[in-house]
């Protein structure tokens, strides 16, 4: 007798698989179907497989699971959608259910359930790496990858990320007071995320003093680890991203607003009530912890108000023309579309150039780049193209993986942009 | 089935990396934009040029395989489903913009680029291709011509086949045929490119193909008016033409798609209107202005509602809505039954009429939109395959719906083609010596009938 599968994840996105009428308005956005043109790579493709997994008609395969990877979840089918089908929340529910039947493979199975959530350990095993990084690999600025899983990367050759000689959290307290004589307007968790902690921490202590010197107080909880992005979203290991859930909005649970610098971090963090909320008091508490997120443009625009005079200009950065790359997760996910560009239009020192599909996935998409590097490397040309096309001096952007995606984008294509978190833009 | 030893001839021809042969990915290929039609293909095949094109026909012309062409598979009459098994031949790996040349006004592409992509190419050198079928986000070229697609611009500026000067077309034996030219006159013998343009897959692989392009109008402006009364809108449109105004585009929207439009138009007027008309004329900026006027002039006079775009951004909001009219309704249920009739513009609202009558008599929610400005419905009936009871009174209601557009003197497909969908219909809608004559047609250009089979008329039971 034929039993039907139980994909329990999925099942929770039923009305989404349902609306798709497979009319097609999401070719013509995806960046994953541009490159490849090939059915299983759209999301039309990807919602007739998950219909056939739950009709029993496919099963959980390697090759499926392929093609559940095969995505960067930069959300521009949904967007596009006339059906309003959000594909992305399906595709990350099939990868639960694949993880549940078929495990995390390895490495990503040890990163991510053992080094990723003890954060002290993993900053140990980050720096012992880093000692070694000039003899296993080429030790090239630039030329970095998503650090959560650079372990997986390299057993595949890969440059691994040009670790801080000092991690943020070892370089700051964990209360960040404005200065004497400026007085304290709000207080703020700041969510530091992997990248910033460990490879960008002078950004991380840019926006700390940026923040202070705009009255506000500045906490770096110690409890606080990754946001799961990777684990939970890239490779659907719910159970392991829950943990991670409950251990930040335990870190955050006695302030009123967390601060992320990483568009990535802003938008998992957020949709843990989406994907991780498996009762009624984690769902309580991760919609409490939703409401406290805040990107910092969308913080220093929306919450603090601040007027243009707050944001100075570096020395080195004044005359410059400055273009801005919009990660997928702050627009379309988060939102935060016009922010930025606020901030950045009412700079006097600087020439903002908006540049063409300044929305565009870059290709990153954390574990997908490390899957599928080459694919994610052509999708990064098509921005390398829109970048070009403003003569900017700059690009900015509002997480540090697209950062990282773009340094690589640019070195590879010899261009001679340099590429920033938009913080890093000021005194 | 197909065996290892063919899919390994298979890869030598275009490539390893350009065929797909496992259960999944044949699960990607087995379905259109249609609900109810699926079939899985054996192997799917991505030619790079011509010359590939030419080999695999030729292989699988002398051992008898189906061969099933397909571009971005966004067509609605179940054409590009491999109902056989077989080949899929998919296209959409060569999608190359080989010239666009301003003052010869015309264009040569290869069959897999999209059309938003060809069009939006187009436009930044001032030109314009007018057909618009809605599913230009994903629609490939080869397809825009072998369906010979229309959309809403066809009022104004005709289908595809009006634009076609020349085509490279493979014959399902392998030889590469040309046909046409880069002019835009040509009386050199018969005209063959006409066998193609809607061929449906049948007839031979287009692999290249020349189309004439017009300058982009300067300007244009959008229009919407509202109506309590279908059949005042058909004679509103009627009108409008007969005023010698010929509009790039009048579509009709009816109430199903109306939540498309709150917060566009006043909820007041949407809650007791039937029929939303969207109209659209382009031109020369004075042209542009003075044919808005007199069309605003004729639509008060009958409208509840009406009102010009302020600006092309409000324009595109009002074209969205009727973009997603498609999507729109078949959200709204399980299965839906999508007819594609084009009726003489004077019985418009005759139609509509006749049509709702028969909806009631069968007891199935119905929806009407479509290319109001040339005739073309595009009238969904909702049901749900899995009720039997129900489906089968839809299925009448389709029955009769077709009967009453040809009764009116309309046409079973104005530009879905006949595909899967709608051959069960052929015979009533198409005179049998017609139906013979494309037969022997077949027989000529593809005698061991590999290419697409099953299609556009049913099968002798035999």
């Amino acid at each position: 007798m034929k039993t039907t599968p139980v994909y329990e994840q999925i099942e929770k996105f039923k009305s989404d698989l349902d609306t798709c009428t497979k009319c097609g308005f999401c070719m013509s956005a995806c960046p994953v179907y541009q490159e490849e043109k090939v059915e299983s790579s759209v999301a039309r493709g990807k919602i007739m497989l998950i219909r056939s997994l739950l009709s029993g008609e496919l099963e959980v395969t390697d090759e499926l699971a392929e093609q559940l990877n095969r995505c960067t979840l930069c959300m521009t089918c949904a967007q596009n959608c006339p059906a309003g089908t959000h594909v992305p929340s399906v595709i990350t529910a099939a990868r639960a259910d694949k993880v549940k039947r078929k495990g995390v493979p390895f490495p990503y199975n040890f990163i991510f359930r053992w080094l990723l959530p003890r954060r002290r350990l993993f900053g140990w095993v980050v720096r012992f790496v880093s000692w070694f990084q000039g003899v296993f690999m080429p030790k090239t600025e630039g030329t970095i990858r998503h650090l959560s899983f650079f372990l997986a990367a390299l057993g595949k050759g890969r440059h691994i990320p040009q670790i801080a000689p000092k991690f943020l959290r070892q370089s700051v307290p964990e209360v960040n007071k404005p200065p004497a004589g400026t007085p304290v307007t709000c207080t703020v968790g700041y969510f530091t995320g992997c990248m910033t902690d460990f490879v960008f921490p002078e950004l991380g202590k840019k926006i700390i003093k940026f923040l202070n010197n705009n009255g506000v107080e500045v906490i770096v909880p110690r409890g606080q680890g990754c946001c799961g992005a990777p684990v939970f979203l890239g490779t659907g290991d719910f159970d392991t991203g829950r943990k991670m859930a409950d251990a930040n909005v335990k870190a955050f649970q006695d302030l009123d607003y967390v601060i992320t610098d990483c568009a990535t971090c802003a938008s998992a963090m957020k949709d843990y009530v989406k994907f991780l909320a498996d009762n009624e008091e984690r769902k309580q508490e991760y919609t409490e912890f939703e409401a406290k997120i805040k990107d910092i443009t969308e913080f220093l625009v929306d919450v603090l108000k601040l007027s243009p005079s707050a944001y100075k200009v570096a020395p080195e950065f004044k005359g410059k023309t400055v273009t801005f790359h919009e990660p997928c997760h702050l627009g379309r996910y988060l939102g935060v579309k016009e922010q930025p560009r606020q901030i950045l239009n009412s700079l006097k020192d600087i020439k903002y150039m908006e540049m063409p599909d300044a929305d565009r996935c870059c290709g990153m998409a954390g574990t997908f780049s490390i899957n599928y590097y080459e694919l994610s490397k052509k999708i990064a040309d098509k921005k390398a193209a829109s970048i070009r096309s403003t003569d900017a001096d700059v690009v900015v952007t509002d997480c540090p993986g697209c950062q990282i995606q773009l340094i690589d984008t640019a070195k590879r294509n010899g261009m001679p942009q340099q590429v920033l978190h938009i913080m890093e833009l000021f005194e | 089935m197909i065996d290892a030893r063919k899919i390994e001839k298979l890869r030598k021809i275009v490539g390893k990396e350009n065929v797909l042969e496992s259960v999944e990915q044949m699960v990607a290929y087995s379905y259109d934009a249609t609900n109810i039609w699926s079939h899985l293909p054996d192997v799917v095949v991505f030619p790079t040029k011509t010359e590939e094109i030419s080999e695999i026909l030729k292989f699988a012309n002398e051992n008898g395989i189906p061969v099933t062409p397909r571009g971005g598979g966004t067509n609605v009459s179940g054409g590009s489903i491999p109902i056989k098994g077989g080949i899929i031949l998919c296209t959409t790996k060569m999608g190359r913009i080989i010239e666009i040349s301003k003052t010869n006004l015309n264009a040569t592409v290869e069959p897999g680029v999209v059309l938003q992509d060809f069009q939006e190419a187009l436009a930044r050198e001032g030109l314009f291709f007018p057909p618009d079928p809605q599913s230009f986000a994903g629609c490939t070229m080869g397809g825009v011509i072998a369906e010979n697609s229309g959309g809403p611009s066809c009022l104004k500026y005709g289908v595809a086949k009006q634009y076609v000067l020349g085509l490279e077309v493979v014959l399902a034996d392998g030889r590469v045929m040309k046909l046409g030219g880069l002019t835009p006159k040509n009386r050199t013998g018969y005209e063959l490119i006409m066998l193609f343009t809607g061929s449906e897959g049948t007839l031979g692989v287009i692999s290249k193909i020349t189309l004439r392009l017009l300058p982009a109008p300067r300007a244009s402006k959008t229009i919407v008016a509202v109506f309590s009364d279908v059949a005042v809108a058909g004679e509103t449109v009627t009108a409008i033409i007969a005023s010698s105004v010929l509009p790039s585009k009048v579509e009709f929207l009816d109430s199903w798609t109306f939540e498309k439009l709150r917060g566009l138009l006043p909820d007041y007027v949407l809650d007791i209107s039937q029929v939303v008309l969207l109209i659209q004329v382009d031109g020369l900026p004075q042209t542009v202005d003075a044919e808005t006027q007199q069309i605003l002039d004729i639509c008060k006079q009958w409208a509840r509602e009406v009102r010009v775009a302020a600006d092309a951004d409000e324009a595109e909001k009002y074209w969205q809505a009727r973009g997603a009219h498609f999507s729109d309704i078949h959200s709204r249920a399980h299965t839906i039954v999508n007819e594609d009739v084009s009726v003489p513009r004077d019985k418009i609202a005759d139609f509509i009429r006749l049509g709702r009558e028969s909806a009631k008599r069968h007891d199935v929610p119905i929806s009407f939109a479509g290319h109001v400005g040339d005739g073309n419905f595009h009238p969904a009936v909702l049901t749900d395959s899995r009720d039997k009871e129900h489906y089968q009174r839809a299925l009448k209601c389709v029955d009769e719906i077709i009967d009453i557009a040809l009764n009116l003197g309309g046409v079973l497909s104005g530009e879905h083609g006949i595909g899967l969908e709608k051959q069960r219909f052929l015979k009533k809608a198409m005179d049998p010596l017609a139906i013979e004559t494309m037969k022997k047609i077949k027989d000529i250009l593809d005698p061991n009938h590999i290419l697409n089979p099953g299609k556009i008329w049913e099968e002798s039971k035999e």
